[in-house]
């Protein structure tokens, strides 16, 4: 063997091992912006509670924090009757550090703990980076404090099945025109009900998830028929009638089969995405608390695992000009101002409030991250650079749920031809109960 | 040879360094199967310990759920007894009495009615947002849905964990049903008493384990894989959810693990929420229904403490590439030396066979003189005493020529070069050329020479003709030279091979009655240049290399020579040797030929004429020219000579000859340089003239090398006039070949002008005596029996008869 030879031969062995050595040793993906503030062999325990039975974004959010400090532990609790139990939670032995508040809760007096027990975020001490926030989706109370990290948005509008829109040589409709278009088309294509949704008078169902956006464009331009709704007037129940009319008018168009829809969903979440997925639907009424269902049920569909598709989320475009986005708050954290770890709590709100973070949340969750920016998650994309003046965002109306209730059982009634626009219009004030 | 040798040398060399990478590469990969099995085992034994350690935690955790249990039985049971003693408490008095009755003011104590579905009632502690606020309500909490509460004593019923509407804290709860008085309606109520008590508190019990499990977490989950303990690596709110999360599978897979892990006690790997390769130790908690202890660990804290010290291996590893290094570099230095050795004794080997070269040259050039021009003499010589001295000279040659030949053959089988050349050859001139070898030696030690061949032997057999005779020739002349008196007694036979059908097995004896061979000499027989009795038999010539030569040609063709010898009395020398047959038809009585034809013996004659054929002759040695014409004078060819390759250039490009014999070793233009300007010649008549190479030099590999330098054939000095004559036979143009008629003719005249005698005798020595007195004066014709006499009498008779007719 000549001496290159040999010199090739122990380089490789030597080579083998250093690899080997080297291959023993563990990947680093913590976050690139976030810098400590304490020492990394800080040792701490941190509790969450909230809503979600399974928080895996979170927890999946909590393994990156432990790269920054490996010493310490964060455990997510799901509260049973979370309605009634986070207030005691708050007040007994073993308060928790961080939980969830929903936009919901404020105003009510069985949730003022909550708020009243929440770390003031806008607190520059705190150095939070609440600008990477959307301005819409901050939520600065009166005096200009932010309690509350938003974690993640939602919305209402439809899954749309880009592989039918692109076999069909179609674009997806910007506004009601198109859409009527496109339904004409697909209909002579096909497909018996060209949009489906669940027949629900929930939050996913057709009618909310359709005419909603609109009835809430309509109050945030004429903020002055807020309080009467508000406070069900029988009168302000003409503040539905446009959106109340456009339903209508799609229903009648035949862009959706309403019995079918009833026949083939059986509920407003799973219901509703197994039925998206087999794949002859092509654009399916929905919120955004059930696209973020669909990813984990991929793999749960055969007929999606047999013939995938590529979907995104859309607003429906309900409007002569264009759809209307609702830029809602789905949940929100605030950081327990008595937390006997206060520091770390804030240490761990701060490492979370960064577009990256709250967007690998999302993109995990699959829900509309609360940051600027839309591009982690393609599903949601089409939501980039919306127009402002068709956003309603979170706080740009003040309606009770006691009035979106009315709404929505207006909504299911013209829907299903229980009442006429004019019925449901009157009838305000008398359709939650 | 020697160089050949190093070259092998040299190619082992890269098989050591093989065979060295291949040892490392087996060391390592003992060592890493070993740490790795070590592992194995270690791994093994640390998931065993694992499992006890689940088992240990389990029977901790099923005592305390069972104590805890037991506690609100006892709370129950006073309820219940005071019930049946006809003194039923009402809500507010069993409170009451929990409130006394718990020590713990972690622990609380509730009392809900669930006859009406309201799952509301009363606690022992108040709420924590209101002080005054001692109800509680568990409708909105699902963790009491579908559960049978057993009063059955010993029976654990226990809940997955839940948030206490109380405090929000997350706590279990044990069950037992109660009796208790409604006050407001007087009627007896069925009411749940719920012992709560907070999931810290039992997760304070398994703090212990801590201390040997780094990263160990207990979950306790229910028969949905709902939790009670939840560790915090298990992303879900249910176990078995996790599972199927991260570990795909198809549902019967699944299914299996789910069975397994409810059924059994085990381990198993499992994918966590990273992908990792995680262990979980499994068992149910005894004494509880439904409820089970999972372990979670990851795999790398169970094989942190494998036994593969990747250190050691590491060093190892280098060390034995610096072994495999340093044996490299001894094998170089070796190789060196090596390399050195092999080409002094290249050196020497050229040396010796220059040497060779050189001794077969210079001897057998003045020898092809001597021997040569003796011919000459017995051929012209009339005189009995000049006769006689070199009848002497002949036979001094004719050893000293075989002891040259013997030394060479030698040399050659010491080069491993020599090579049998297997021809078709009739065994009656095989006998013949043996026997006239020996017969003369015999007779002149005044010993017999006894014959006695099988004549069913066939005719015509194929193999190494000269190769088999020089064997034979080897043992009949050491039997002749080493018996004084007596006789020698040459045996062959035939026996047909049964394995090869067409192939004869020849069975060769000598017998002798010499001096014998002592059995410890025995092995010395075929070793070279060993000589038996050195000082006993120095007065006899030899080289002490005929037997090896002879063993080492019998041992090429399959065979070997086998002695019996009695000191003193003689010995035995025999063989067997297959040969193929190519003619079948039998011998016949070879003794009566050979004595025919040793009666018909006589002078030269040569085998043709050829007057037209013109022979060119090149050598430097005047004496070898002479020799050379005079050997074929009687051919009449016309032979002319030149002293150097240039001369025989010239003659060669001028005249037209039939056959050219050319030297090789002569000084200032050797053979082959004449030889290469003659075939480079244009302008001669000789362009297809045949060139023979005429040489003293006989070595090994020479026949060789001369017909790859380009000439036709090879003849070695010194002269064989019989070789000389058949080789010129073979390159002749027919035509110009004449039978020897004058000879003939001669010969003819002078057995005429001889009166002619038949002898008939059985004595064979007498006979012979009888020729040898009168072959002068008669024509002696022998004849051993009566038989003989009357054939050759009726066949001269018919002869006569035929020439008379002619003339």
């Amino acid at each position: 063997m000549s001496k290159t030879g040999k010199k090739w031969v122990a380089m490789a062995v030597v080579g083998m091992l250093a690899i080997g050595a080297v291959g023993c040793g563990g990947s680093t993906t913590a976050s690139k912006d976030f810098s400590p503030k304490y020492a990394s062999d800080t040792e701490y325990k941190l509790s969450v509670v909230g809503t979600y039975s399974n928080f895996e974004s979170l927890e999946s959010a909590i393994e990156r924090f432990y790269e920054h400090y490996p010493n310490g532990e964060i455990v997510y609790t799901y509260l049973d009757d979370y309605r009634n139990t986070i207030g005691p939670a708050l007040a007994g032995t073993e308060p928790p550090d961080i939980y969830v508040v929903q936009p919901w809760m404020y105003g009510d007096e069985h949730f003022a703990p909550l708020f009243d027990g929440a770390e003031v975020l806008s607190d520059p001490s705190l150095q939070m980076n609440l600008d990477c926030i959307r301005p819409g989706i901050r939520w600065e109370m009166e005096n200009g404090d932010v309690l509350t990290l938003p974690v993640f948005a939602t919305s209402y509008g439809m899954l749309v099945n880009r592989d039918i829109f692109e076999k069909e040589n179609l674009q997806v409709p910007k506004n009601y025109e198109e859409l009527l278009e496109v339904c004409e088309a697909l209909k002579a294509a096909g497909y018996a009900s060209p949009v489906m949704g669940a027949n629900t008078n929930t939050t996913p169902g057709i009618g909310y998830a359709f005419a909603y956006p609109m009835f809430a464009q309509g109050v945030k331009d004429d903020r002055s028929i807020e309080a009467d709704l508000n406070n069900l007037a029988p009168s302000a129940g003409e503040a539905m009638r446009e959106s109340l009319t456009r339903l209508d008018a799609f229903v009648d168009a035949g862009c959706i089969d309403v019995k079918k829809c009833t026949a083939e969903i059986e509920d407003d979440y799973n219901g509703v995405i197994m039925r998206f997925f087999e794949g002859d639907v092509p654009m399916m009424l929905c919120s955004g608390d059930v696209v973020s269902g669909t990813k984990k049920r991929e793999s749960k569909s055969e007929a999606f695992l047999e013939h995938p598709f590529r979907y995104d989320f859309y607003v429906a475009p309900s409007g002569d000009e264009g759809g209307y986005y609702m830029d809602s708050v789905s949940i929100l954290f605030c950081g327990n101002k008595n937390s006997t770890n206060l520091d770390m709590t804030n240490e761990f709100l701060r490492f979370l409030t960064s577009e990256e973070e709250l967007g690998l949340m999302a993109q995990e969750k699959r829900l509309i991250t609360p940051t600027k920016d839309y591009s982690l998650d393609e599903v949601y994309a089409s939501l980039a650079k919306f127009p402002e003046k068709r956003t309603i965002n979170f706080r740009d109306t003040e309606i009770l749920d006691t009035a979106v209730k009315e709404f929505r059982a207006a909504a299911y009634a013209v829907v299903n031809q229980e009442m006429t626009v004019d019925e449901a219009v009157a009838s305000y004030g008398t359709l939650g109960k | 040879m020697v160089f050949a040798f190093y070259r092998g040398c040299r190619l082992k060399k890269r098989y050591i360094v093989i065979i060295n990478i291949l040892i490392v590469g087996l060391v390592l990969f003992i060592i890493a199967k070993y740490a790795n099995d070590r592992a194995t085992e270690s791994n093994r034994s640390s998931i065993a310990s694992f499992e006890k350690m689940t088992t240990t935690t389990e029977q901790i955790i099923a005592n305390y759920l069972e104590d805890e249990q037991h506690l609100c039985d006892i709370w129950a049971n006073y309820i219940n007894r005071s019930a049946e003693a006809g003194e039923p408490m009402t809500v507010d008095e069993a409170i009451s009495y929990i409130r006394k009755a718990k020590i713990s003011p972690e622990i609380s104590g509730h009392l809900i009615y669930t006859d009406d579905g309201s799952m509301a009632g009363i606690s022992t502690t108040a709420a924590s947002t209101d002080p005054s606020d001692y109800s509680v309500n568990y409708s909105h909490i699902d963790v009491l849905d579908h559960l049978e509460v057993s009063d059955g004593d010993g029976v654990v019923n226990l809940t997955r964990a839940y948030t206490n509407p109380q405090n929000g804290v997350q706590s279990i709860a044990f069950l037992n049903n109660v009796q208790v008085l409604d006050s407001d309606t007087g009627a007896m109520r069925q009411g749940l008493i719920i012992r709560v008590v907070p999931v810290s508190r039992l997760e304070q019990k398994l703090v212990f384990l801590k201390g040997e499990y780094e990263s160990v977490e207990i979950s306790l989950i229910d028969w949905n894989g709902d939790y009670m303990i939840h560790g915090k690596s298990l992303k879900n709110r249910n176990f078995f959810e996790y599972f199927k999360s991260y570990n795909p599978m198809s549902a019967q897979e699944y299914n299996r693990v789910v069975d397994t892990i409810r059924s059994s006690i085990g381990s198993m790997h499992i994918r966590n929420s990273k992908s990792e390769d995680s262990v979980i130790a499994y068992t149910p908690l005894s004494g509880l229904e439904s409820w089970y202890l999972i372990a979670y660990i990851p795999a790398k804290e169970l094989t942190e403490s494998r036994s593969i010290d990747w250190l050691l291996l590491g060093i190892v590893t280098v060390g034995l590439i610096v072994l495999l290094h340093f044996n490299l570099l001894i094998l170089r230095s070796y190789n060196r030396k090596l390399t050195a050795a092999a080409e002094a004794a290249n050196q020497a080997n050229e040396a010796k066979s220059h040497f060779l070269s050189t001794m077969s040259h210079d001897i057998r050039t003045p020898m092809n003189a001597i021997i040569g021009m003796n011919e000459m003499i017995l051929r012209d010589s009339k005189e009995d005493e000049t006769l006689m001295y070199a009848e002497s000279i002949r036979t001094a040659g004719n050893t000293l020529l075989g002891i040259i030949n013997d030394i060479l053959d030698f040399s050659k089988i010491e080069a491993g070069k020599m090579e049998l050349l297997d021809v078709d050859y009739n065994f009656a001139s095989l006998l013949n050329d043996l026997v006239n070898m020996v017969q003369r030696k015999a007779e002149e030690k005044g010993l017999t020479l006894e014959l006695d061949v099988d004549p069913a032997i066939p005719g015509i057999l194929h193999g190494d003709e000269l190769r088999i005779k020089q064997v034979i020739t080897n043992i009949l002349s050491n039997a002749v030279k080493y018996t004084k008196e007596g006789g020698v007694v040459f045996s062959v036979s035939s026996n047909r091979c049964e394995a090869e059908p067409d192939s004869v097995i020849l069975h060769v004896s000598v017998r002798d009655t010499g001096i014998g061979i002592l059995p410890e000499d025995l092995d010395k027989l075929f070793v070279a240049f060993e000589r038996i009795e050195e000082k006993k038999n120095r007065n006899i010539e030899g080289t002490g290399l005929g037997m090896a030569i002879a063993q080492n040609f019998l041992s090429l063709m399959g065979s070997s020579i086998q002695v019996e010898s009695k000191y003193g009395e003689g010995s035995v020398f025999s063989f067997d040797l297959k040969q193929k047959v190519v003619d079948w038809e039998p011998l016949g009585a070879f003794d009566a030929a050979f004595k025919r034809y040793l009666s018909e013996r006589k002078q030269y004659t040569a085998q043709f004429t050829a007057p037209k054929a013109r022979i060119l002759v090149v050598d430097d040695t005047e004496m070898n020219l002479k020799v050379f014409v005079s050997l074929l004078s009687k051919t009449k060819m016309q032979i002319e000579t030149a002293d150097s390759g240039d001369a025989g250039i010239a003659l060669f490009r001028r005249n037209l000859y039939d056959l050219v014999f050319l030297d090789h070793m002569m000084p200032d233009k050797d053979g082959i340089e004449t030889l290469q300007e003659m075939k480079a010649c244009k302008d001669t008549p000789n362009k297809s003239t045949p060139v023979i190479c005429l040489t003293a030099n006989a070595v090994s590999g020479m026949r060789e090398m001369y017909i790859e330098a380009g000439f036709d054939d090879y003849l070695t000095k010194p002269i064989d006039t019989d070789r000389l004559e058949a080789m010129l036979l073979r390159y002749l143009p027919p035509d110009l070949v004449e039978q020897a008629t004058e000879e003939k003719e001669e010969a003819k005249s002078k057995s005429d002008a001889l009166q002619s005698i038949l002898i008939v005798s059985e004595d064979v020595g007498f006979l012979k005596r009888l020729r040898e007195r009168w072959s002068n004066r008669y024509n002696v014709v022998l004849a051993k029996s009566e038989e003989q006499a009357l054939a050759y009498l009726q066949k001269q008779e018919a002869i006569d008869s035929e020439r008379s007719e002619h003339e």
